[in-house]
């Protein structure tokens, strides 16, 4: 959808799933869209370098977030948002709809 | 003049770097940390100089090589003799939401410095304590109001604007505690 602006569909795939999730790190991000883990990596350290994600330690992971100090955030978020609107219900249930709140160990998912 | 690398301070290597990379006609306006070490004569020491410039990556490559800077990783570029990193974050040049359009010119032995005026230098760090909840930039927006004249009522306009009152009103707590 945003693939010609942003250059291609991995980049995308990361935005809409920080737009959706609010922050995300490169394995949990390859699982939920198949696609390797090099791939991710890449493209969030271009984004860094963009200075539109940053990254924490937690723990033994890097995670990243949306970086609240890029000054085009807000317009680069409602763009994610809207175009987001066109995505099919199917891609929006398999992707974006994970359980986010929380779950005691030991229940089942 | 000689360089000793393993000596040189953070505001004579800015210094240096702005003049070198100025002399091959590129410009480059010096941000973060490196400003409070500067404003703040040395109260804090930050390890990285962040320069922003429009131009490309590519172009700086020789022009640092030749100072013994190689780039590492991304847009850092590192010389094994000397303790500072030097990197150049992705432009434009912003505060929040603003951008950042006046600079300090500052004259030293080494050469001119373009940088953040201190007022724009204690709006950048307030700026991450309110994004970030970052306690060091706090501490070091006080050290550069304190050794500087910043208009604090601007500042508080601004900060009501970025959402970060509450956070400004523990900045001026802070700003008239014991040192």
């Amino acid at each position: 959808m945003l693939e010609a602006l942003l250059g291609n569909a991995t980049i995308e795939k990361i935005l809409f799933f920080l737009e959706t999730y609010g922050q995300g790190y490169p394995k949990g991000i390859s699982r939920t869209f198949n696609i390797s883990v090099n791939g991710i990596q890449q493209q969030f350290r271009r984004l860094e370098n963009g200075g539109i994600v940053v990254s924490f330690l937690e723990g033994k992971t890097r995670l990243y977030k949306f970086n609240p100090r890029y000054p085009f955030l807000k317009e680069l978020r409602a763009m994610l948002a809207r175009a987001m609107e066109f995505l099919s219900k199917k891609e929006m249930a398999q992707y974006y709809r994970k359980r986010t709140r929380p779950r005691k160990p030991g229940k089942p998912l | 003049m000689k360089i000793e690398w393993k000596k040189i301070t953070i505001r004579d290597l800015a210094a240096v770097i702005s003049d070198v990379l100025r002399k091959n006609g590129i410009e480059v306006t010096l941000v973060g940390g490196a400003c409070v070490s500067i404003y703040a004569k040395n109260k804090y020491i930050s390890y990285d100089l962040d320069f922003i410039t429009k131009s490309s990556l590519k172009e700086l490559v020789p022009i640092l090589g030749e100072l013994g800077f190689k780039r590492k990783d991304g847009r850092l570029f590192e010389n094994p003799e000397c303790k500072f990193l030097i990197d150049f974050p992705a432009p434009p040049i912003a505060i929040g939401n603003e951008p950042v359009l006046e600079f300090k010119s500052l004259r030293t032995k080494r050469g001119i410095i373009i940088l953040l005026t201190p007022a724009d230098c204690v709006k950048d760090r307030l700026a991450a304590y309110f994004f970030w909840g970052d306690r060091q930039a706090l501490e070091q927006a006080v050290l550069v109001t304190r050794s500087n004249r910043v208009n604090l009522t601007k500042i508080r306009k601004w900060a009501e604007k970025e959402g970060g009152i509450e956070k400004f009103k523990i900045f001026q707590k802070k700003l008239v505690a014991k040192a």
